[in-house]
């Protein structure tokens, strides 16, 4: 009897245990040795490791270029989301007051083509529209505003932030529109027809009724947006040139940059860790918000 | 009725309109990548390409070995969705249905590392593989894919809804877990497999940081650290800018997950839009 017991036992964990193995050795391991880091002095791993307790921390907040890249993904991710989810989901319930059918079968998969190209591909193609002087963007402001336009977007560090953010919510906005649009159409038709009876006109009914059945949208869209910004890297590392600069002048440089210029150029791999364990626990808070609004952890048995 | 049918047609301008502001990037893209003139400065936006011709192509396939970068992308991308996809959905027949002593804990351990920055372990994570004597090969971007997951707490969530009956059927016929899972549950899975197999083929196609880290040499690096490195270096045998062969690489670059959408974008929406819905 208790062998048939510990037979079963063996036969479920024959389909885990090598999950289970990767995710010790390739996910926590690591987390706790990055941890392990953030408080040591590291020029060589393996050869000259040294507990400094929080000197890694304090060096990292006195330095002015880390308090930067900080400053510059908060600021990159607040433009980012705050124009790409608002836009997004107006022009989601504009495609939805279209009806299901083919027109919006076809707004649906035109807005979303940008966002299924390779990320180093939209910067690439974005850099040329992007240019100050012949490039489609400041031709259109040009040919609009009826005087000449030459802004360089990504070569003026007044502008990069915005012209970064032109990038990110290009390749962005599909996918927005997207979610957007599934939740949209989650929400109980009832809803909408009650308001009609009560004389309920379009506005009161996107106040009334759409906004608060978005919510868990909104913040989904949200927090996986600061999870992704906060590790924002691929498009502004190209932009530097394949550098971690964050050119032009060091406006557009993220946590992200800031941590692989620290461990895969100066080899400086303790503030590094440092610098990555802030990325971490910003990280972490919004992921526990997201958690505990979806009711995610819920018992699984 | 009249007059519905009126905002909607204006509805429709409207979109279309801005549809097709968001669109060109893309369009100027490809005229640009087939314009024999695009070489040292940018030609005025048009329709159609000023000189067509496939000269960018030519100078593009010189400059780089794009079809070698293509190859490895390929590879990877369908040994990861493979092996990710399949031991997901291992995991995830084991929480759903199985009985056993930690199921709660591992399931919690699993779930856990959707939190967990892929960042943030980074450093550790290279110089585990550099002990390993793994750097500069393939092994570093596969053998995380073990446990995927999105895909575990995805499969389970999924193969939970499948009713116990048939199961139990199978179990007094003398079937053992594994022979349940391959003929009974896999089957009856192929939407869910479907619909990660596609995320795990746009997430690979995509993934750049990691294959930077990794890979050094040219000729194993993925797409998108070749296509960003001739970004920078530039083409060969051109001094200026290079504006079409650097378009035309773009476009070689974004064709094959541009197709994929195309046939499958009715699954492709589906399937993410299914990922950012409240289970």
């Amino acid at each position: 009897m208790k062998l048939k017991k510990i037979k079963i036992e063996l036969t479920w964990y024959s389909f885990i245990i090598l999950s289970i193995t990767t995710v010790l050795v390739l996910v926590y391991y690591p987390m706790l040795t990055s941890i392990k880091y953030s408080f040591y002095d590291i020029s060589m791993i393996g050869e000259a490791e040294k507990f400094v307790g929080i000197k890694n921390y304090k060096l990292l907040f006195s330095h002015s270029s880390f308090l930067k890249a900080l400053k510059n993904t908060l600021i990159l991710l607040t433009i980012s989301l705050g124009t790409t989810i608002p836009i997004g989901f107006l022009l989601a319930n504009l495609i939805n007051s279209l009806g299901r059918g083919k027109l919006q079968g076809f707004f649906r998969v035109g807005f979303y083509l940008p966002h299924i190209i390779t990320g180093a591909t939209v910067t690439m193609i974005l850099q040329v529209v992007l240019k100050a002087n012949d490039g489609l963007f400041n031709n259109f402001l040009s040919a609009i505003l009826g005087r000449e336009i030459s802004i360089g977007w990504l070569s003026d560090s007044n502008y990069s932030k915005w012209g970064a953010t032109l990038i990110s919510f290009w390749s962005g906005l599909g996918y927005t529109i997207l979610i957007n649009l599934a939740n949209l159409q989650s929400i109980p038709t009832e809803l909408y027809e009650a308001a009609n009876i009560d004389g309920a006109g379009p506005f009161q009914k996107l106040i009334h009724i759409t906004v608060p059945n978005m919510k868990s949208c909104f913040v989904f869209l949200l927090v996986t947006g600061v999870i992704g910004g906060m590790a924002r890297f691929t498009d502004l590392y190209i932009i530097g040139g394949n550098t971690t600069s964050g050119a032009p002048n060091g406006s557009l440089q993220t946590i992200m940059m800031y941590i692989y210029q620290f461990s895969f150029e100066k080899m400086e791999f303790g503030m590094a860790s440092a610098g990555a364990m802030v990325l971490f626990l910003i990280t972490l808070v919004f992921a526990v918000i997201s958690a505990r609004m979806s009711g995610f952890f819920k018992d699984p048995a | 009725m009249k007059k519905q049918r009126i905002m909607k047609a204006i509805t429709a301008v409207i979109l279309l309109a801005i549809m097709l502001f968001m669109l060109a990037p893309l369009w100027w893209a490809i005229c640009l990548s087939f314009d024999e003139t695009a070489i040292f400065v940018l030609p005025r936006f048009s329709l159609l390409p000023h000189k067509p011709s496939l000269f960018n192509y030519k100078l593009a396939n010189a400059t780089a070995d794009l079809a070698r970068n293509f190859a490895n992308t390929i590879f990877i991308s369908i040994v990861n969705t493979v092996t990710s996809v399949f031991f997901a959905l291992c995991c995830g027949y084991a929480f759903a249905k199985g009985r056993f002593h930690g199921k709660r804990l591992w399931y919690f351990v699993f779930l856990s590392v959707m939190m967990l920055p892929f960042e943030a372990r980074l450093i550790p994570l290279f110089m585990q593989y550099k002990s390993w004597g793994t750097l500069n090969t393939y092994w570093p971007l596969i053998l995380g894919n073990f446990c995927y997951a999105y895909g575990i707490f995805f499969a389970r969530n999924n193969i939970a809804a499948i009713p116990d009956s048939l199961r139990e059927a199978a179990l007094i016929d003398g079937a053992g877990e594994w022979k349940i899972f391959l003929t009974i549950i896999v089957p009856l899975s192929k939407p869910l497999i479907a619909s990660l197999s596609i995320l795990q083929i746009i997430s690979n196609w995509n993934s750049y940081l990691w294959p930077l880290v990794i890979l050094r040499d040219r000729s194993m690096q993925l797409i998108s650290n070749a296509i960003s490195l001739i970004n920078v270096t530039g083409i060969a045998g051109v001094s200026g800018e290079g504006y079409g062969p650097k378009m035309a690489v773009a476009v070689i670059g974004s064709v094959p997950l541009i197709v994929m959408f195309l046939f499958l974008q009715k699954y492709i929406v589906q399937s993410v839009a299914l990922s950012g819905i409240k289970q």
